[in-house]
C-alpha cells in the first residue's frame, strides 16, 4: 500500500499543531531506500507540557484518538483511527537515542505534498534496532545494513 | 519409445549441495542488491509503498 496519502496528513497535521516530531522505524528506513515494509507509523518526540497538548490536536486534525497501550510501562502515545486504518506511534524514548534534538538535527527534511516531514536517518535507525535488540529489530539489520553500504558507496547521503 | 535398462542408464551428474546453495545465495544477494538499488535511484517521495495493511483474525498484508 502506497504511505504517501497518510504520510501527507500526518505532515500537515504535525504542521498545523506545530509538533516537532521525527520519522523513525520501518518506515523511515523504506523512505531512505530499505525494501521493508511496516503496518504502522512511528515518530519521535519531546513529550512535554506543550508537546502532550501539541499530540493531542494532532490526533483531532487528524480525526483520531490517543492511547496509551502500554501505560504506565512505556511511554508510548498511540494516535489511532481504526475506520481509517491509521494507526501512529509517538514516543518520547527511543532505544539508541540519546537525544530527540540530535536526531532531530540529523533527520532529513522530507517535502510531501506541500508539507515538510523529517525522517530519521538511517545510522539511527539502525542504532536504534541495535539497542532495542527485539527478534524482529534483529531480523531486519542486515538488509538496514546493506542500503547503508550502497548508499554510502553511492555517496547519496542527505538526499531529500 | 523403448526405455533404457538399469545398467545403460549410467550415472548422473549432479551439482554438489553445498555448490548448489552457494549459487542460489549468490544470486539471491545479486536480486536484492538490485532492489536496493532501484529505491535508492527513486527521489525519497516514491519509496512510499512499504505500508501493509492489518487483516481481520491477524496478519497483514501490502
Amino acid at each position: 500500500m502506497d504511505a504517501r496519502p497518510l504520510l501527507e496528513r500526518i505532515a500537515l497535521a504535525l504542521e498545523r499543531a506545530e509538533l516537532d516530531a521525527v520519522l523513525i522505524g520501518n518506515a523511515a528506513a523504506a523512505l531512505q531506500g530499505a525494501p521493508v515494509t511496516t503496518v504502522d507509523v512511528d515518530f519521535m518526540f519531546r513529550k512535554s507540557p506543550a508537546g502532550l497538548r501539541k499530540l493531542r490536536r494532532v490526533a483531532d486534525e487528524l480525526g483520531a484518538v490517543v492511547l496509551r497501550p502500554y501505560y504506565p510501562a512505556s511511554e508510548l502515545f498511540r494516535v489511532v483511527d481504526d475506520a481509517a486504518g491509521l494507526q501512529a506511534d509517538f514516543m518520547a524514548r527511543v532505544d539508541g537515542v540519546r537525544s530527540f534534538e540530535a536526531l532531530r538535527a540529523r533527520a532529513t527534511r522530507l517535502r510531501l505534498g506541500g508539507h515538510t516531514l523529517l525522517v530519521a536517518r538511517l545510522e539511527d535507525v539502525i542504532r536504534s534496532k541495535r539497542a532495542a535488540g527485539r527478534p524482529r529489530d534483529r531480523a531486519v539489520l542486515p538488509v538496514l545494513e546493506a542500503v547503508l553500504r550502497e548508499k554510502q558507496r553511492q555517496g547519496s547521503q542527505g538526499e531529500a | 519409445m523403448r526405455s533404457r535398462g538399469k545398467a545403460a542408464k549410467g550415472k548422473r551428474e549432479t551439482t554438489p549441495r553445498p555448490a548448489g546453495l552457494d549459487a542460489l545465495r549468490a544470486e539471491s544477494d545479486r536480486h536484492h542488491l538490485d532492489q536496493i538499488r532501484r529505491l535508492l535511484a527513486r527521489p525519497m517521495a516514491e519509496r512510499t509503498h512499504f505500508l501493509r495493511k492489518r487483516v481481520p483474525g491477524g496478519g497483514s498484508h501490502v
